[in-house]
């Protein structure tokens, strides 16, 4: 069976800079695979460039059997691709309910129908409580909590998580991981990129780890973390300068 | 039209263009220190005109001999427009663009009509200044000494804003608070008295501008509205956020008025530069020297 | 939930109906012509206001050149009458459609300009377009256009005797883009439109067209600005460029939004009730003396509203925080 994602021979330069090197990888169906890499390794980069931020300076990305490289943003998110943004990027002038219909909206144009939707996504992700609540006024991890909800409203195929465990006390992160769990268990694919290391490869089936634009190593997170390069990208990365 | 009508048209334009970039490069001071359009910034030159104004018809002070004097008035009044009025502006958590250039639209609104409670919508001018009426014969181009004079002191100006920003303490702590507002607080840099004499230096620039405009143009109560819009056109020309791209945007500005005058009957003239504006953002959304 | 929402949306269907009617009887009891027409006024500018919001306040593009759009319909209205004897009724309607269309022609450079260039690239085409006009001889150039009023007539759109006509149908105006803002609040480009003024790139990942939601909110908004431009030419039988055109009216057209509460179904209503009666006021009892008065009351009227209240006067209004209360 063809993988869900796969992005083959993926170079991404920015005025000089090379940010991704022939990176070449693939994500399959009902996976949870994390991206992990010491900083300025490109995993920003790589994530930006599947979402469509980018349009990469070679290479092509694949999703679903199609030559997704050069649809926009929006016209991924429509093929089944969601994400969060690692800055929370809420609709700060709108309620909760509100951003998640937004991404409902996606699916279906009948009203009644996306706010049916975004009720359920919303008790899915435990905001349920909080619908009519101003975004701006929910606290930082109820708005990765939402970053979440809206992506998922969207129905995707595959949830690429931008560092959403990132920062939260280990309660918050514990119920992170189960919301992670529970997300694979309705069928959808997720890539996450994360720092966490301890929270993540207890969660992932496959870890791909990037240093310096070029993927170093992949494989089953017990195997990845004693890989001997691994461990020498994290603790030279100590003496690199600048990210 | 010779050769030389044009080389004379196009200087008066470079000199006019200097002084446009005196007015910009405060709006751009102002814009790059805290993201806020100053919309009376026409009415502050209005002020700066009548100081001016008033200081020849009551002490025959020459303008020449004023602008110091109303580049220093126009200062206070500038940091006493961000402590009393943009300061809580910008305190709105909600809507703060617009309360932004509604604030300061106000505020523009009633300077106006106090000009003209306190000096009548008469038009003045100023008769007898040193360098008024006075050409000057620059290599056989004949250029109008108060242009001349004030496209001068513009240069002078952003030199001295240049050494001020680079140099100084203050300067640097300028340009610290343009790049992070909230941090500059953590290493003692009181935030409002940046802004305040930021707005103030602005203030003070446009002021200089003014005086020395005063010198050959009308002055009325409206007489800021014309020339604010030139002045917006040509900081975001330059680039918002940039000060020397507000220097080089008045030259362009400058330059292509002159250009269209000669071209389009005198009436049309504004619509060269605003063609000029559009064709330039739609190819570089950010201006010229944008980093914004 | 969902009961929640549907009883507020029929309440406020309820209130705008309540509202209507008593606007719609106020005329039988005030016959004062002067206050009569500061209420034609009124209800325009809540109109137009409301029209300016579309774009402005719910898609958070600021336009400060929307007086174009006012102008192109009291033009086309007005040339098409004067010109081919074509009734403004139709006038009005291709005031629209030419209107929609040329924002939609504009939006194509614009829209990917960000926040002030946006802003000063409207102020900029509306000043083209007035210099434009002045300098166009066929269509009354500086000198605008005068539309004599031959006889009172629902047809010809004209009425000399009396100006309740005019307050009806600028009550209907109002009215209709009042309905509009509400019909659209609830639908897929409202929560678009507040997706990409709040958030574009959040919104791209979720699947909004962004430059097209854009597009329409501009269509939208200028069409409905162009009818209250045709409107006002038939209202005061004279146009000429800097009346219809000018930038001050461009101002003039957002502030009653701003004041009442931007992006909001009720603030350009309650924006031009409290403004424009105020201006017609201080501008008649204060102004009279030509010194000023009135736009120093005015302006520091503005600025003590903008800043004391930056989210408009409709918060005053609205119901407690929801973060307070438990369950709705």
């Amino acid at each position: 069976m063809t993988a869900l994602l796969e992005t083959r021979g993926i170079t991404q330069r920015f005025s000089g800079l090379v940010a991704n090197s022939d990176v070449s990888i693939s994500v399959g169906r009902g996976e949870i695979v994390g991206l992990i890499g010491p900083n300025g390794a490109g995993k920003s980069t790589l994530f930006n460039l599947i979402a469509g931020v980018y349009t990469p300076s070679e290479g092509s990305i694949w999703f679903d059997g199609e030559d997704v490289t050069r649809l926009s943003p929006a016209a991924r998110c429509r093929r089944g691709i969601g994400r969060t943004f690692q800055v929370v990027k809420s609709f700060e002038s709108m309620s909760v309910i509100d951003n998640v219909i937004v991404g409902a909206l996606v699916r279906t144009t009948v009203m009644r129908e996306a706010r049916r939707k975004a009720h359920e996504v919303l008790e899915f992700t435990g905001l349920g409580a909080r619908a009519p609540v101003l975004a701006s006024d929910l606290v930082p991890a109820e708005k990765r909590r939402l970053e979440v909800a809206r992506a998922l409203a969207t129905e995707p195929k595959l949830l690429l998580l931008d560092e959403v465990l990132t920062g939260l006390t280990p309660t918050e992160a514990q119920t992170g991981v189960e919301l992670v769990r529970r997300v694979r268990d309705t069928g959808v694919t997720v890539l996450m990129v994360e720092h966490v290391m301890e929270i993540v490869m207890p969660l992932v089936d496959r870890a791909i780890v990037l240093d310096l634009g070029k993927v170093l190593v992949e494989g089953k997170p017990t195997e990845v973390v004693r890989d001997p390069k691994v461990i020498t990208a994290y603790l030279g990365d100590r003496h690199a300068v600048g990210a | 039209m010779t050769a030389e009508t044009i080389i004379q048209s196009l200087a008066s334009g470079l000199l006019m263009g200097l002084l446009y970039g005196l007015i910009a490069v405060g709006l751009a001071l102002i814009f790059g220190l805290m993201d806020v359009v100053n919309f009376a910034h026409g009415e502050f030159l209005m002020s700066a005109m009548y100081a001016t104004f008033f200081l020849f018809a009551f002490f025959s002070l020459d303008p020449l001999l004023s602008a110091p004097l109303v580049a220093a008035a126009l200062f206070i009044f500038g940091a006493l427009v961000y402590l009393f009025v943009v300061r809580f502006a910008v305190r709105a958590k909600a809507n703060t663009g617009m309360v932004q250039i509604f604030s300061t639209f106000g505020l523009a609104i009633m300077m106006r009509g106090l000009a003209q409670f306190f000096f009548t919508p008469d038009y003045r001018s100023i008769s007898h200044s040193w360098l008024g009426g006075k050409t000057i014969s620059v290599a056989g181009i004949f250029l109008p000494e108060p242009q001349l004079v004030g496209a001068l002191v513009a240069i002078a100006a952003f030199i001295g804003l240049y050494f001020f920003i680079h140099r100084t303490d203050f300067g640097r702590a300028l340009e610290a608070t343009r790049e992070d507002a909230g941090a500059v607080a953590l290493v003692g840099i009181d935030k409002n008295r940046v802004f305040a004499l930021g707005w103030g230096l602005g203030a003070g620039l446009v002021g200089l501008a003014g005086a020395i405009m005063a010198v050959f143009f009308y002055i009325y109560p409206d007489v800021g509205a014309s020339f604010a819009l030139i002045a917006y056109v040509t900081v975001a020309l330059g680039g918002f956020g940039s000060v020397f791209g507000a220097f080089a945007g008045g030259i362009i500005v400058g330059l292509v008025e002159a250009t269209t005058a000669m071209i389009l009957p005198p009436s049309l003239k504004s619509v060269g530069v605003y063609a000029v504006y559009l064709l330039v953002v739609f190819i570089r959304p950010r201006g010229l020297f944008g980093s914004m | 939930m969902d009961k929640d929402f549907n009883n507020r949306r029929r309440r406020e269907l309820i209130t705008a109906a309540l509202f209507a009617a008593l606007a719609a009887v106020v005329p039988l009891f005030v016959k004062d012509v002067y206050i009569q027409n500061i209420m034609v006024l009124t209800l325009m500018y809540a109109a137009l206001s409301q029209a300016w919001n579309i774009l402005s306040g719910y898609c958070g593009q600021i336009s400060l050149g929307h007086a174009l759009y006012f102008g192109l319909g009291a033009y086309t209205t007005a040339l098409l009458f004067m010109k081919f004897g074509v009734l403004p009724w139709f006038g009005m309607l291709a005031g629209g459609v030419i209107s929609a269309a040329i924002a939609m022609a504009l939006g194509y450079p614009c829209f990917r300009l960000g926040g002030h260039y946006f802003s000063i690239a409207t102020i900029v085409i509306a000043e083209i377009a007035l210099v434009l006009f002045q300098n166009w001889d066929w269509a009354g150039a500086a000198l605008g256009i005068d539309i004599p009023i031959r006889h009172d007539s629902w047809i010809t759109f004209q009425f000399t005797r009396s100006k309740l006509p005019y307050f009806y149908f600028a009550l209907v105006l109002a009215c209709v883009a009042w309905l509009v803002t509400w019909w659209l609040e609830d639908s897929k480009w409202g929560y678009w439109w507040r997706a990409v003024k709040d958030n574009p790139s959040a919104a791209e990942s979720l699947g909004v067209d962004v430059f097209n939601s854009k597009m329409g909110a501009a269509a939208v908004s200028a069409f409905l600005t162009a009818i209250g431009g045709s409107f006002y030419a038939q209202f005061v039988s004279y146009i000429d460029p800097e009346s219809v055109m000018g930038f001050q009216f461009s101002l003039l057209m957002a502030l009653p939004a701003v004041l009442g509460g931007i992006g909001t179904l009720w603030g350009p209503v309650l924006g031009a009730v409290i403004l424009i009666p105020l201006t017609e006021l201080t501008r008649s009892y204060i102004g009279g003396s030509g010194r000023g008065v009135d736009l120093i009351v005015y302006g520091l009227l503005i600025v003590l509203i903008s800043l004391a209240r930056p989210q408009g006067l409709v918060g005053l209004f609205s119901r407690p925080n929801p973060k307070k209360v438990v369950s709705r």
